[in-house]
């Protein structure tokens, strides 16, 4: 394998307004392993699918063995030897192991024939890589969809290697794979490495980091703020590097709890597939967070609470079991959820503003449907939101992001929930209407509502929580309040170090 | 054998349902019609199953890349109209090459017109194609504004052969599941199932999803024209709504082969079995008095329970999960 050196210089990226990378850079070469690091939303994914073609910078260079190139497409990026193993699979379910690896550069006879025979001996030879960790189910004609969750990311690994790549970006792969196969990827790392292969490691897990890495970039708010060598840095100087200089703005800091607020919502050893027992209590009129990095089990605490996903565990509503199974005995008992994604499980996007607002409470209009109290109490909760809209009959897909994340809440408003659990409500939100919608969340706890409230982004929990537990790997890593929120404590805990100072582990 | 290797067998060889029914449906065929399995009786009876299992082929590539062609019947009906017109009764071999060559040269045009509209104007398949079915069978009502026209009798005469004691049909399935395993084995077949399991990931592999989804109406077209031309040579005359009934029989008999309507699984063994036991089951209906008004009824009940079939077990084992 000849050398390889990769140089990205001042990339930005920009989605309409907001700047996903205002200063992205980045260099590797042959033999060395650097590792991206930074807070969410600094940026990592963003440079690392400029560098495999999947994003097209607005500005910036990349410079491949010293000569400058751009990537229309992901393969144009393979073509010269680049390639990434994404933690969202890129596999296809019904098709075999075989097949998925080796699919657009299948190994083929007399030119049209693809040759199974030797498909198959070439991935079990690749599969043999990981021998020992794997179980004898992952073979070459097993199909994708019969294997586990870890195995089908060995696969990805497996996939991007067949190409015999020069750079290979592993983003987030080792987030399934149990410890084992980390170990062993790890080996195989230190191989390619020696084989002269550069790789980017982009990872959550700080101890990982310091095992493979050999110099780390850190990006903050979009921008490359530091470079490291591995073996002459610590955990705390790259937390320190990670979220220097960022202090959490207190303007919208809400008010105290009550020291006699009533336990709402009592929860106890829950868990599910992700979730390894997670216990605390929210009281009325508590604003609780839930931080961490993304996909540490957070969604899924909020959809196993409203009935969504099957659960373990001891859950308590005002002293109640409340243990559901369908969201609509959850609905029935006063809980709201607000999901993640706006647009395909918050509105119905063709549909009128009216519609969206109703959707949960027609029930309350009789037969046929009251419209005119209907359209009186929606209006009234879209000027409650400040709903900046055309009308009521306006379909939702004409307002903006940030006022059509206004009905998804607004819309269980009408139903006066008690309990209101919140899915990274403000994710592409502008500035002004986040500043509304931490006003309204004020609102409502001031009103009584116990609010349980994920949010990756670290800032919002800082400035409007009273307490933030931070979920790392279904667990509840830390409890943050008073003097213990601070964004260094937040960052490190969502880390996974031990540094931080908490009352758990 | 475990779960495992059971759910691969009856995905990669998902058309051993449909064999089970169709030996379950000879039977039944073989009891009230003791000569069936006579070459006079067995020549006549694949003879005119020919026209769908050569649709079905092109019906099941569309399906497992993705989509759906729901015009086909009208171009079997265009292809028709387009033969009975250019070849006279005293036509020699050059005209009816000349008409054989219009007729799949109207198909594949029609194929190329789906496939563009689908899979680079991003137009929705079962609407697209439903639309556009209309333009075909218009067209073919403008050629053949009534049912007519006669064929040279040896040209016919040839269509009913058994070479070597072998129905002449048999030959042409045989064939066409030859060239199913040929483009199965090839790069383009691994491309057909990805973009249809999961278009996506096949995208960001690499595959060229666009172009695969555009090929399998080309595919489609191409097979109604051949099925047109096994149709006509088997009626010997036109109808301009000749196709009109196979678009949902090719579809039943896709379904019934195990191939799964949501695309990137199944195969064309299947569906051959599948267009079998549509047929065979319509002899059971004629030889046991049933009247063939009802036959639309039957052929609905199959598609209706050939498609719960799969949701109806997920349905139960929700429930005693």
């Amino acid at each position: 394998m000849n050398t390889v050196s990769l140089s990205a210089r001042n990339v930005t990226k920009r989605y309409g307004g907001v700047v996903a990378l205002s200063d992205g850079n980045l260099d590797v070469q042959s033999g060395e392993v650097v590792a991206l690091l930074g807070a969410n939303g600094s940026g990592k994914s963003t440079l690392s699918k400029v560098i495999t073609g999947v994003i097209a910078p607005n500005e910036g260079r990349l410079h491949l063995d010293g000569r400058a190139v751009t990537f229309s497409s992901p393969q144009a990026a393979k073509s010269v030897g680049i390639t990434a193993v994404y933690q969202e699979l890129s596999l296809i379910p019904d098709m075999t192991v075989a097949e998925n690896i080796w699919l657009a550069h299948e190994p083929r006879r007399w030119g049209i024939a693809v040759d199974h025979r030797e498909m198959r001996a070439r991935t079990q030879d690749l599969i043999a890589l990981f021998a020992g960790t794997v179980q004898s189910s992952l073979h070459p004609d097993a199909l994708v969809n019969s294997l586990p969750p870890d195995e089908r990311q060995v696969v990805e690994i497996l996939k991007a290697l067949s190409l015999q790549p020069r750079l290979m970006i592993l983003d987030e792969a080792t987030a399934s794979l149990d410890s084992r196969q980390v170990a062993r990827l790890f080996e195989l790392i230190a191989e390619w490495k020696r084989q002269g292969m550069a790789i980017v490691f982009v990872s959550h897990r700080m101890d990982e980091i310091f095992r493979v890495a050999d110099r780390a970039t850190v990006l903050r708010n979009g921008a490359s703020v530091g470079d490291r060598v591995i073996s002459e840095t610590t955990e705390q100087e790259l937390v320190e590097l990670m979220i220097e200089g960022m202090v959490a703005p207190d303007s919208v800091q809400g008010g105290q709890l009550a020291p006699d607020a009533p336990v709402r919502l009592q929860v106890r050893n829950l868990h599910t597939d992700l979730l390894k027992g997670i216990s605390f209590d929210l009281h009325d009129g508590e604003l609780l967070g839930l931080g961490g990095l993304q996909g540490q089990g957070q969604s899924d605490l909020l959809l196993a609470l409203f009935g969504a996903i099957p659960c373990g565990g001891q859950v308590l509503l005002s002293g109640q079991p409340a243990h559901f199974s369908h969201p609509q005995q959850a609905m029935q008992r006063g809980l709201a959820f607000v999901p993640g994604d706006r647009a395909t499980e918050g509105v119905l996007l063709i549909r009128s503003i009216l519609e969206n607002l109703q959707l949960p409470s027609w029930r309350k209009y009789g037969f046929p449907l009251n419209m005119v109290r209907a359209r009186a109490d929606a209006g009234q909760v879209a000027q409650e939101l400040s709903l900046v809209m055309e009308s009521l009959d306006a379909p939702v897909s004409s307002l903006s992001g940030g006022n059509a994340q206004k009905v998804v809440l607004g819309k269980w408003l009408l139903r006066n929930p008690r309990v209101l659990l919140l899915n990274d409500p403000t994710k592409g939100v502008d500035v002004r209407t986040k500043v509304e919608f931490y006003a309204l969340l004020n609102r409502l706890r001031a009103a009584g509502t116990a609010i349980l409230f994920y949010s990756s982004d670290d800032e919002e929990l800082l400035s409007l929580c009273n307490r933030v537990l931070v979920l790392h790997d279904g667990r509840i890593r830390a409890e943050l309040a008073g003097e213990t929120l601070n964004h260094a404590n937040l960052v490190s805990a969502s880390m996974g170090t031990t540094n931080a100072s908490n009352g758990y582990e | 054998m475990n779960s495992v290797a059971l759910r691969r067998i009856a995905l990669r060889h998902s058309y051993l349902l449909a064999l089970l029914l169709l030996l379950i449906a000879v039977g039944i065929n073989f009891y009230l019609q003791p000569n069936l399995f006579e070459l006079r009786v067995l020549n006549s009876n694949l003879r005119n199953f020919l026209p769908l299992i050569i649709l079905t082929v092109g019906q099941t590539i569309v399906i497992i890349g993705g989509g759906i062609d729901l015009s086909v019947g009208a171009i079997v009906s265009m292809a028709n109209a387009i033969l009975v017109t250019l070849i006279l009764p005293e036509s020699g071999p050059t005209e009816i090459l000349i008409g054989i060559l219009a007729a799949v040269g109207a198909g594949l045009a029609a194929g190329v017109f789906n496939g563009l509209c689908v899979a680079y104007l991003r137009l929705q398949p079962i609407v697209t194609t439903y639309a556009t079915s209309f333009v075909y069978a218009g067209i073919a009502l403008l050629i053949l504004p009534r049912p007519g026209g006669n064929l040279p009798r040896e040209f016919l005469r040839s269509y009913r052969g058994a070479p070597l004691d072998i129905p002449l049909a048999l030959y042409f399935i045989v064939l066409a599941i030859l060239i199913w395993l040929v483009l199965r084995s090839t790069r383009y077949g691994q491309y057909l199932f990805a973009t249809g399991g999961k278009a996506d990931a096949a995208y960001a592999t690499g595959v060229p999803v666009n172009f695969v989804r555009f090929s399998t109406y080309v595919w489609a077209g191409l097979a109604a024209a051949l099925s047109a031309l096994a149709l006509t040579m088997n009626l010997g005359t036109g109808n301009p709504r000749i196709g009109d009934a196979m678009t949902l029989d090719s579809i039943v008999a896709v379904v019934l082969g195990g191939t799964r309507l949501s695309g990137g699984q199944g195969g064309v063994i299947g569906s051959v079995l599948g267009v079998l036991i549509l047929g065979v089951i319509r002899n059971i209906i004629s030889f046991a008095n049933v009247p063939t008004w009802s036959q639309t009824l039957v052929d609905a009940l199959i598609i209706i329970a050939a498609l719960a079939g799969p949701g109806l077990v997920r349905f139960l084992r929700r429930r005693t999960a």
